[in-house]
Formats: C-alpha cells, sequence, structure tokens
C-alpha cells in the first residue's frame, strides 16, 4: 500500500518534472543526435542558420502561449502572416518607403487580432471557431490584396533582415530574442500579465474579482495578431516575396506545437516563455534534422504527428483525486 | 414491516480528508416514496451517488433486496433496476420521443430498428402514465416537464425497482410539477421504491411518505411524513432542535446600539424576473445585515445584484448616497463593495496562482504604477493579511489549490479586505472549513463591522445568522418575507416566517386541488 | 492544404511512351512511367513509338497514333476521330452561342493564371461569348460550376478537370443535355474514345523529367552531386516528374551524376529555400539541382544566393514549368535550363471544339508541345512573352 501510494507519488512527480522540463531534454537529445549523427553539424554555421530560420517561429509562439495562457488559441496566426505580407507587398509596390509599408503591414496584423479578441471576448464565440473563421478568411484576404500570385520584391533592407548579423547573431533573432524577453516582462511584471493568468485560470472567479476580463482577452488576441504580422514581414523578407498562398501555411499548428511543448497549459491558466523559445527551436531543429537526413515527407509528418502527441498527452491535466 | 428493496447502513465517504458522509443509514420501500432533505453540502448528492456507482464507500454497506450490492459504475446500477433522474435530462434531444424510450435497448426487425413498433410501444406505455406527447417529435422539442416524464417513464419500463429523482422540478413551471407529482404518485402505485431529492418542502410534504434530514454530512432524522412538522423539519435543515430551539433566544451577547447614521449601503426594491421579487436590504456603518432562508430562496442572488455580477430588471442601489450605476463587479468595486463569493473553488480561487498572486488580484489598480505591478507593495500587503489573517501556508508562493479550505477562505477573504471596502457581501463565509477557522472567520466579520464596515452576511447555517447579525432578512422563493431586528432575531422568528409561508402556499394548492 | 499545382503540357511524343498524366490513373503512374520506358529504353528510344499506344492513352480513349500532319503546337494525336454529331450534339453557332470555361484550381499560381487567361485571350480573338468559373480545387464545385454553366445555355464546357474522376455527375448532365465537353491539362479516364467525353487534350510529365535530366546531363557534362526538390507528396505530377529524370539518367548511362539529396519542397518558393538553406549545411558539395517546378527552384537560388554561391558556375539549376521567373534566371546565369508546362491550352483546345461539333472530328487525344528554354533562347521568350 505504502509502495503503491510512493510509487504513484513519484509517477506524479516525474509527470510533473516532464511537463516542465521536458523541452530542454528532448532539445539536449537532438543536439546531441545531431552532433553524432549528421555530417557539418557542429558548426557556427548550422547554429546561424537555426536561427536565421526560427524566428519567425518563435515570434508567433509568444503571441500563442499567451493566448493559450487565457485558455483561448488562436487558428488565425498563419493567415495573418499571409496578410501582412500581402499588405507589405501591396504598400512597396505602390512605392512607399519600407519602414511604412512594414508599420502597414504590423497594423495590419493587430487589426484582425482585436477583431479576433472582440469576437471572442464581446461576441462570446469560442476563439477555435472564431479564428478558424479567420484562418479561412484570412488567406483568401491576402489573396486578393495582391492579386493572387506570388510578388517579388526587391528591397535593399530585406537584405539586413536576411543576412544581417551582430557579433554573429542573426538581426531577427536578436529581435526574436528581446521580444520573448518583452512578452516575459508583460507576463511576470505587469497587471495585465496577472489578469491574462487569471482569466486563463478562472474566467467566472475573475469577473468577480473586478478584472476587466474582456478588455484583458482583447489585448492578448491584439498581440498575437501583431506578432504574427512581424513573423509575416520576416518570412517576407527571408523569401524576398511575398506570396499569401503559402506564406504562414500551417503555422498555426507549429506554434501551438512549440508553446505546449513548452510546459503552457492548454487549459490557460500557465503560461511558459521560455519553454515556448526552446519547444520552437526544438520544432525547427527537428524539421532540419529530418531534412538533413533525407527522411520521406511522410515519415517527417509521422514523427512531428508523434511529437504534438507526446506534448499534449504530457501536458493533459492532471487527474483530480475524485 | 417488510424487507426494505434498498438498505443503506453507516455509509461513510471522504474527500481528500474531508468528510462528505458519515454514518448515514437510510432504507427504501417498495411503493414508498422517500424524500431526501438538506442544504447544499449537506450529503445528498454524495449518498446518491454511492448508491448508483458514481462513488465507491469508504466503510458502510449497500444491500438490493437483503442481498449486498458494490457497483462499479452508473450502468451496472441501472442493469440492477436503480434508475436515476437528474435536473438535466440525460437522453438525446435530437431523437424522436420514441427512439429515447427505447434508447439502449431497440427492437430490431431483421436487423434493423423497428421504428413502427417502437412508436406504437412508447405511445401505448407514455399514455398509461398520462402523458400526452407525439412519440415521433424529438425530444427536445417537447417542454423540460415531458422531457423528464419521458425520461421517468422509461426508467420505470426497463423494470426500475428504485427511481431515484434529483430535484426533477427545478426547472418546471407549477403545472408541470403538478404533473410529475401525479406520475410520482402512480409509480408508488406500481410498487416502486423512489427517492425524491428537493429541496422544496411543499413538494416534500405533498408526495412523500418518508422524510430524511442530512446535514453536514450526517442524519439528523428520518421518520414518516405525518410525524413532521414543517416547522420541525426547517429546523432540522437549517441546524437546530426544535426542543433546543425554544430554549435559546439571541445569543450574540452585547449587541451593539448601532448611531442612526445614514446608511452605507442602500438596496431597495431588487426585482429579477422568476428570481428576485422586491428585495430591500439596507445596511448602516458598523451593521451586520444576515440573508436568511432555505436553499433556493434567493439569498445569494441578492448578494450578487448587489455586487453587479447578476443583472436586474429594476432596483436602486446606493453605496454613502451614490446610486450605482453600471451592473458589473469591476464597477461595483471600484465604488466599495466587495463580495465573497458562495462557490470557492468555482467562482473565487485561481488554483494555479500562489497565495500572493490570489490575494493581490482584486486590488491590482492600486498595487500598480504605469502598468507595473510593485512587488514590494504586493509582499508588504500579503504579507500584512497573512500575519492578520493568521494563513498558514510555507510561503506566499504556495499554490493556493494546496492549502485547506479555511485557509483558501482566508486568502479569498484577503482579497477583499485590501480592497478596503465599504460593504462586504459574505455568501458562506465559513462553509467546509474547520471549527477553528471558521471560529476565526466569524470574529474577524465582528471586528470588522465595529470598525465601521457595512456587512451582508449569508449562511445555511441559521445559527451563524442570529448569533453574528445585527438585524435579518427573511427570504423565501425570492421574496421578501420580514425584517427582524434586535430581540426579534431568533432562529425560532425565522423558521416562523419561512414556515408560515410555506404552510399558506401549500393551503392555497390544496385550495386549488380542492376546487378541482 | 497544398494547392495541386500544375500538370500539363505535351510530349514530343516521338519518344517512348507517352504517359497521359491525370490525377488518379488508377494505381500509379510511377509504375505507368516505369512500364513504359524501361522496355522502350532497354531498346533503343527511336523506336519506341513504333505503333504501342501508351496506357495512359488508352486510358483516356484513346486508341492509335495518328500519322495525319499535326497543327502547330501539338506533338501527338491519338485516334479514334471524334465528332459531337454522333452525341447528337448539334452544332454551335459561335457568333450567337456560349461557352464555358471551368478553371479547377484558384488562379493564384502563374501556371492556373496562364491557362485561364488563354482560354480567355483565344475566345476573345475567336470573337466568341464564354463564360468563366473558378472550383477553388472543390471537385463538387466543379460538377456544380459546371451544370450551372450548362443551365445558363452554354453549348460546350473547356474544362480543367481537378481530378481525372469524380466529375460522373457534370460529364452525365452534358451529355443528356447534348452539351459538348472539352477536357484539357488533366484528363479524364476510364472513358471510351469519344463516347462519354468529347476531344481531351494533355501533356506528358514523364517527358518533362526525361528532358529535365537531358538538360542536366548537357548542363553538368555528366558529372555531378544532385539535389532533387520533390514536389508536393501524394501528386502524381511529382511522381512523373521523377520517374522521368531518374530513367533518363540511367538510360544514358549518366553514373557520374550522383543524387544525394532528395526532399520535398511542397511546389513552393519558401519550403523550397529552407530545404535548400538546410542542404547546404548537410551536404555543401551538392553542385546541382534539379527542381520539380519553377518556385522550388526558384526558392533554391534565394537559398544559394544568401550563402553566395548563386550562378551556374557554382551550381546548376534545372526546372520544370517556363514561368517568367525561372526564365530571367536563366538569362541572369543563374538557371542552365528551364522545361515549360504548357498552360496555352486556349487556341488548340478551342481548334479542336470546333472541329468536334462543327468540322470533321477531333483526335479524341491530343498531346500539346512543350518548349524548352536555355541561354540560347531564354532572352527571346521573354521579350516574346512567350515564357508566362
Amino acid at each position: 500500500m505504502t509502495t503503491l501510494a510512493a510509487n504513484l507519488r513519484d509517477r506524479t512527480a516525474i509527470a510533473a518534472w516532464t511537463r516542465e522540463h521536458g523541452v530542454y531534454l528532448a532539445l539536449l537529445v537532438l543536439v546531441v543526435f545531431n552532433a553524432i549523427a549528421t555530417p557539418n553539424f557542429l558548426t557556427v554555421d548550422t547554429v546561424q542558420l537555426l536561427f536565421s530560420q526560427v524566428p519567425p517561429v518563435i515570434i508567433v509562439s509568444l503571441g500563442m502561449a499567451l493566448v493559450i495562457g487565457t485558455g483561448g488559441v488562436d487558428l488565425s496566426v498563419g493567415s495573418i502572416m499571409a496578410i501582412a505580407s500581402a499588405v507589405l507587398a501591396k504598400f512597396v509596390t505602390g512605392g512607399s518607403p519600407i519602414g511604412v509599408a512594414m508599420l502597414a503591414a504590423v497594423a495590419a496584423g493587430l487589426l484582425v487580432g482585436v477583431f479576433n479578441g472582440l469576437v471572442v471576448a464581446i461576441a462570446r464565440v469560442q476563439p477555435i471557431v472564431a479564428t478558424l473563421g479567420v484562418l479561412v478568411a484570412g488567406r483568401g484576404i491576402a489573396l486578393v490584396i495582391t492579386g493572387g500570385a506570388l510578388v517579388e520584391l526587391f528591397v535593399p533592407v530585406f537584405k539586413d533582415i536576411r543576412l544581417g548579423k551582430f557579433l554573429g547573431i542573426p538581426y531577427v533573432m536578436i529581435v526574436a530574442a528581446l521580444l520573448a524577453v518583452a512578452v516575459s516582462f508583460l507576463v511576470r511584471r505587469t497587471a495585465f500579465g496577472y489578469r491574462l493568468l487569471a482569466v486563463g485560470g478562472n474566467r467566472r472567479a475573475s469577473v468577480l474579482a473586478g478584472l476587466p476580463v474582456r478588455r484583458t482577452l482583447v489585448v492578448v488576441y491584439a498581440i498575437s495578431g501583431t506578432l504574427a504580422a512581424v513573423a509575416g514581414v520576416i518570412a517576407t523578407a527571408r523569401l524576398r516575396a511575398s506570396d499569401p498562398s503559402y506564406i504562414g501555411l500551417l503555422m498555426e499548428l507549429t506554434a501551438i506545437t512549440a508553446v505546449v511543448v513548452g510546459g503552457t497549459s492548454l487549459t490557460g491558466g500557465r503560461v511558459r516563455i521560455l519553454g515556448t523559445v526552446t519547444g520552437a527551436i526544438l520544432i525547427q531543429l527537428l524539421e532540419t534534422t529530418l531534412v538533413s537526413h533525407n527522411a520521406p515527407d511522410s515519415v517527417a509528418r509521422m514523427v512531428e504527428a508523434l511529437i504534438i502527441i507526446a506534448a499534449v498527452y504530457i501536458q493533459r491535466p492532471a487527474r483530480s483525486s475524485r | 414491516m417488510t424487507t426494505p428493496v434498498l438498505a443503506v447502513t453507516s455509509a461513510s465517504k471522504r474527500f481528500a480528508g474531508v468528510r462528505a458522509l458519515e454514518d448515514v443509514s437510510i432504507e427504501l420501500h417498495a411503493g414508498s416514496v422517500h424524500a431526501l432533505v438538506g442544504e447544499n453540502g449537506a450529503g445528498k448528492s454524495t449518498l446518491i451517488k454511492l448508491i448508483t456507482g458514481v462513488y465507491q464507500l469508504d466503510s458502510g454497506s449497500v444491500r438490493l433486496r437483503g442481498e449486498e450490492v458494490a457497483f462499479d459504475s452508473p450502468r451496472s446500477a441501472q442493469r440492477a433496476g436503480i434508475a436515476t433522474i437528474y435536473q438535466e435530462v440525460h437522453l438525446a434531444p435530437q431523437l424522436s420521443v420514441a427512439r429515447n424510450f427505447f434508447l439502449g435497448r431497440e427492437p430490431t426487425r431483421f436487423g434493423s430498428l423497428d421504428l413502427k413498433r417502437m412508436n406504437r410501444n412508447s405511445a401505448e406505455a407514455l399514455r398509461r402514465y398520462g402523458i400526452v406527447a407525439d412519440v415521433k417529435r424529438p425530444l427536445g422539442e417537447l417542454g423540460l416537464g415531458i422531457q423528464q416524464m419521458v425520461a421517468i417513464a422509461r426508467a420505470v419500463e426497463t423494470d426500475a425497482s428504485v427511481v431515484i429523482m434529483d430535484e426533477p422540478t427545478s426547472s418546471l413551471e407549477p403545472r408541470e410539477v403538478d404533473l410529475l407529482l401525479d406520475l410520482v404518485a402512480q409509480l408508488k402505485a406500481k410498487d416502486v421504491a423512489i427517492v425524491y431529492v428537493s429541496h422544496k418542502l411543499d413538494e416534500v410534504f405533498r408526495a412523500c411518505d418518508t422524510i430524511t434530514v442530512l446535514r453536514d454530512g450526517k442524519l439528523v432524522s428520518t421518520g414518516p411524513t405525518s410525524e413532521l412538522t414543517r416547522r420541525q423539519l426547517i429546523s432540522r435543515m437549517l441546524g437546530r432542535d426544535a426542543a433546543e430551539l425554544d430554549e435559546s433566544g439571541r445569543t450574540r451577547l452585547g449587541r451593539r446600539e448601532l448611531e442612526d447614521g445614514e446608511p452605507v449601503l442602500r438596496a431597495e426594491h431588487l426585482n429579477r424576473r422568476l428570481i428576485l421579487e422586491d428585495v430591500s436590504v439596507v445596511v448602516r456603518p458598523g451593521e451586520v445585515v444576515g440573508l436568511a432562508g432555505l436553499l433556493g430562496s434567493g439569498r445569494s442572488e441578492t448578494a450578487k445584484a448587489i455586487f453587479g455580477a447578476l443583472p436586474l430588471d429594476s432596483g436602486d442601489i446606493s453605496v454613502d448616497g451614490k446610486p450605482l450605476t453600471h451592473q458589473t463587479p469591476a464597477s461595483r468595486i471600484r465604488q466599495g463593495v466587495a463580495m465573497l463569493p458562495e462557490d470557492r473553488k468555482a467562482e473565487g480561487l485561481i488554483p494555479d496562482m500562489s497565495i500572493r498572486d490570489n490575494i493581490g488580484l482584486a486590488a491590482l489598480p492600486q498595487l500598480t504604477r504605469s502598468g507595473l505591478v510593485s512587488r514590494k507593495r504586493v509582499d508588504d500587503i500579503v504579507k500584512t493579511f497573512m500575519t492578520r489573517l493568521r494563513i498558514k501556508a510555507a510561503s506566499p508562493l504556495q499554490r493556493v489549490s494546496e492549502l485547506s479550505g479555511g485557509n483558501q477562505q482566508k486568502v479569498l477573504l484577503a482579497r477583499l479586505l485590501c480592497l478596503n471596502p465599504r460593504v462586504l457581501l459574505l455568501d458562506e463565509p465559513t462553509r467546509g472549513i474547520d471549527v477553528g477557522a471558521k471560529a476565526e472567520v466569524q470574529a474577524l466579520v465582528a471586528e470588522l463591522a465595529e470598525k465601521g464596515m457595512a456587512v451582508v452576511l449569508i449562511s445555511s447555517e441559521l445559527e451563524e445568522v442570529v448569533e453574528g447579525s445585527d438585524s435579518v432578512v427573511v427570504l423565501r422563493d425570492g421574496a421578501q418575507l420580514g425584517r427582524l431586528v434586535g430581540d426579534d432575531i431568533t432562529e425560532d422568528k425565522i423558521m416562523d416566517l419561512i414556515a408560515d409561508a410555506a404552510s399558506e402556499q401549500i393551503e392555497a394548492s390544496e385550495q386549488i386541488e380542492a376546487e378541482k | 492544404m497544398k494547392a495541386r499545382r500544375r500538370i500539363t503540357v505535351a510530349a514530343t511524343a516521338a519518344a517512348a511512351a507517352v504517359a497521359l498524366t491525370a490525377c488518379s490513373t488508377g494505381s500509379n503512374s510511377g509504375s505507368t512511367s516505369d512500364d513504359s520506358s524501361a522496355a522502350p529504353v532497354a531498346t533503343a528510344l527511336g523506336s519506341a513509338n513504333a505503333g504501342g499506344v501508351p496506357a495512359a492513352i488508352t486510358a483516356a480513349g484513346g486508341t492509335e497514333l495518328l500519322t495525319t500532319a499535326k497543327p502547330d503546337g501539338v506533338s501527338a494525336q491519338y485516334g479514334p476521330m471524334c465528332k459531337g454529331s454522333d452525341l447528337g450534339i448539334a452544332k454551335i453557332d459561335f457568333t450567337k452561342d456560349t461557352i464555358g470555361w471551368a478553371q479547377s484550381e484558384k488562379e493564384a499560381n502563374p501556371f492556373r493564371i496562364a491557362s485561364t487567361k488563354s482560354q480567355i485571350e483565344a475566345a476573345k480573338a475567336k470573337g466568341w461569348k464564354l463564360l468563366t468559373t473558378n472550383a477553388q480545387s472543390n471537385v463538387q464545385q466543379e460538377n456544380t460550376d459546371i451544370k450551372g454553366m450548362i443551365d445558363k445555355g452554354a453549348k460546350a464546357i473547356i474544362f480543367s478537370p481537378i481530378n481525372s474522376t469524380g466529375l460522373g455527375d457534370a460529364i452525365a448532365y452534358a451529355k443528356s443535355k447534348k452539351v459538348a465537353m472539352i477536357p484539357v491539362d488533366r484528363n479524364i479516364t476510364g472513358v471510351q474514345g469519344c463516347k462519354d467525353v468529347g476531344p481531351q487534350l494533355g501533356s506528358d510529365f514523364v517527358e518533362q523529367g526525361r528532358r529535365a535530366a537531358d538538360a542536366m546531363i548537357k548542363a553538368t557534362g555528366g558529372k555531378a552531386k544532385l539535389a532533387i526538390l520533390l514536389g508536393a507528396t501524394g501528386v502524381n505530377v511529382t511522381d512523373d516528374r521523377t520517374a522521368g529524370f531518374l530513367d533518363q539518367l540511367k538510360a544514358k548511362n549518366a553514373s557520374g551524376i550522383e543524387v544525394v539529396f532528395q526532399q520535398t519542397g511542397d511546389f513552393t518558393r519558401e519550403k523550397g529555400k529552407s530545404v535548400t538553406e538546410t542542404m547546404l549545411r548537410a551536404h555543401p558539395d551538392v553542385n546541382a539541382i534539379y527542381a520539380e517546378n519553377d518556385e522550388m527552384g526558384l526558392g533554391a537560388l534565394a537559398a544559394l544566393d544568401d550563402a553566395g554561391k548563386s550562378g551556374t558556375k557554382n551550381v546548376h539549376i534545372v526546372s520544370i514549368d517556363g514561368t517568367k521567373g525561372a526564365v530571367q534566371a536563366i538569362v541572369d546565369g543563374n538557371f542552365d535550363a528551364v522545361i515549360e508546362s504548357n498552360p496555352a491550352f486556349g487556341p488548340a483546345s478551342q481548334a479542336a471544339l470546333e472541329a468536334y461539333v462543327n468540322g470533321d472530328g477531333a483526335p479524341a487525344v491530343t498531346i500539346t508541345t512543350d518548349n524548352q528554354y536555355d541561354s540560347s533562347n531564354a532572352a527571346e521568350a521573354l521579350s516574346s512573352g512567350k515564357a508566362y
């Protein structure tokens, strides 16, 4: 009886540890595997490449972490990337200065995010349904903006965004890291962060504690939309083109996986920023590893599916004693 | 004396160390309706769930026709002939009445559903019970009462020998209640043993043969309806033995003289269709006003309405003479009203957060400068209140869900107190917490009032209301029965008020019956 | 939901077998092309068309290779000859009657844009009245679109099937209303020549793969470390272009070309770029890339550019499609060759329609001609507007 109890305690403890730290362990394992099995892996180039590919994923995942922290989900991030990219292309081809074009693109993301937030908070539509609508409609809007086809963009600044480095670290990674620090600060130190976690932890109690629940939700979705738009701008610069049919495609799934793998609870009330960043790096590195090893597409998809299932299993709510 | 169909002996059940049911025994007999009454948390639903296999007994036994049984799931209880009807009908609303009637035991013909037979047989069966319904219509399109009765008829048709009804009338119209009670009488005639859980006393007296009263997980009394007066029943539910009550008067010592100052809280003529009817609560500085009444009397709803959490159709609420406008908790908090919600877990705590964050939550605007939370000010205030309320925890950073009920309640009180409110609404401040913590909380309430706060106190324990209040508003069915002050505040008088109103209503309904 | 892209183009059917592709040519086109290429390759390429009709052509209703004179832009024709009157289709007065164009996928890539544009411009040139629809990759929508245009009075429908099957509903409806049906691009399979639909026009993806291999051998001198950017997984075009390419390397004994990397780029520029970036780390010695469409090739070029390795002197690139961007890359010295997948079915399909309903009939299956661009003709293709 006591051994069983001890055993159970151990298992709960292991589950809790895995939930919090599993992502770091998994990243370590993957790095070790690559060091042994992938040619030319342990080089500065490899890290630089990873850090130039992963920032859009990190940036979108940061916003997603906040939304999931409120107990919601934002399926529209990929389409918002496409909208931002399309708006960017429209302004650049229309002759606007690149700074204006980028601001317009980010503002478009903010706008869509606010719309999501209003639908979720005021109309009280379930987040998954509200943002699914934008997932579908958003890409259509992006296609309408560019007239459908890929638009090549020749903007000198894009080269800096793609290739610029500071002390060997790509600019885009520095941007992603700064955003991660900012979001982490937001969650830990601001009243908004408290409210976000409270709403995710117990919405009814938050209302009765007098918190501005609706405003909090609108702001959270607005942040998610804005960050997705920033990621859309970076992805556009990386490609030197706006391709609204494909940019950010399936990004919502990648971001949700990164967030959940990183230890944020899908039921809300808990947000892990460092875990999210690590989760994003883990997923990008996993994809890179599979590509490096010439894994067939079908295998890659199965591996990704397994990771998602494992992450969700680990993050499942502890069974209550009743 | 016949053998009971179902006998529960010395049943006990604890959840995480908290007593839910202790040493409770009841017997159900064929052709008899057995009422199970008690306030929230008395143990009614725990007892039902033990019988129907949702929970397993810690100790004690359940015997069905003399044989000991231990159901591992509601399904196996159902197979043994124990059917349960819940408030919400647990059937498939999209399917036809006939399909629902045969759900899980559909007749087939050549491997496919025999719809004709289902329609014919279900229509016949329902007619036998006096239920008029088009069996081909989707169940969800019928009235709730009819749905409820289809569920009951279905249960009986599956050869149930025990039918448990858990507050079956809570969402029914009066006319539907009559139909349902008729059906109960028919079941009785068919020798079914019935458990009837309700907090509506008139129904209990109309329909039940035996009444068992539970309180705090313990059996208070069980006996024939004919040997119990309404007055006695109310007193047993609310916490004092009738005999003992006759002796007791006002127990709170040194009830203070209150200056006739302007009331802090004026909540007058509160109306909300079907929930509140012209309820008024006025609290002067330093006064504790108790709201007394049975479950469902509108006591919690009154507090919620004052707090802005229950939208009103009409009513005037002012604090310190200033009328309150926006019906939201956030604006009420800004205007000096704070509420301790009835359901600590569902409406109060943020389980994943620390004690510290739970306390600081409502006062965030005061603890924040240009969006940034001042850690120092939060820590100071948390420290102050943890000491003052004697919250026992490893550290302020401990997760609140790891605390005992009493300490959790103190955390919520601390959350309210750091708002420095003018009006404090306390809904069941001592429910589910241990004796020591209970005394501490009660003393704290008295202390807060002495300092000039206006307090509204709600408790299902009449004793607590009587001892802790300077005046008491008595409610029943969302309406105000009376207001007691000073020496008039006794458990006796409160229960008289409730019982009189109850019997008046019963007389009225009996009269209607007679006129038919 | 990666939109399935292109499909078309004709084969220089001189060689071996023409695997007329259609999305669900039953089993899989891989085996089709194996059958069609393996045997003839063993003997000699030139002799393959001695009279055999490839299975894919048979599936589309073609029974015999026609040796009559071919019009411009057509590389092969297969009988029998279809006549609209055989199905009771009345002659069309193109000055008064309308016809319909049903596009399968949204016009969001150069191929689809060019394909629709070709129909509209050809109709305009002839003064025909043309209704147009787009099924947005939804086969039910395409059924509805086609029936809708018939109900609006269209006397003939030229359509690009989403799938080689699944349009039975629309086809049956057209037959009952005596409306001519001309499939282009992907073909309708499992039909009897001229009995269910009118003349079909299509292209040969296996052949495109073979020609890409020839171009690659020429560009690299038969010696290279090669990476292949595959199209979207599970799509016929991908399988055909891969099989044709690899078979041709074998057939030409190009053992000096070593395939060190194969990975899907989903037919998109973005994936083409990121996969190439990763590939360049793991295989820095790769000096040739075969991209199964232009977009992935341009993505690969972007990655090479970022790595300072663009230009055919560093890495050779051959891709398929013939879009402006890729042809421009030849001019810029970054691509070696581009095999065209011609989307311009407008003139050929409308000529076939006219012959089918008003004239002497049209062949059951027509394979249109694909161009091929390299440094010798790329600039001209851009200035003449041939590159789409």
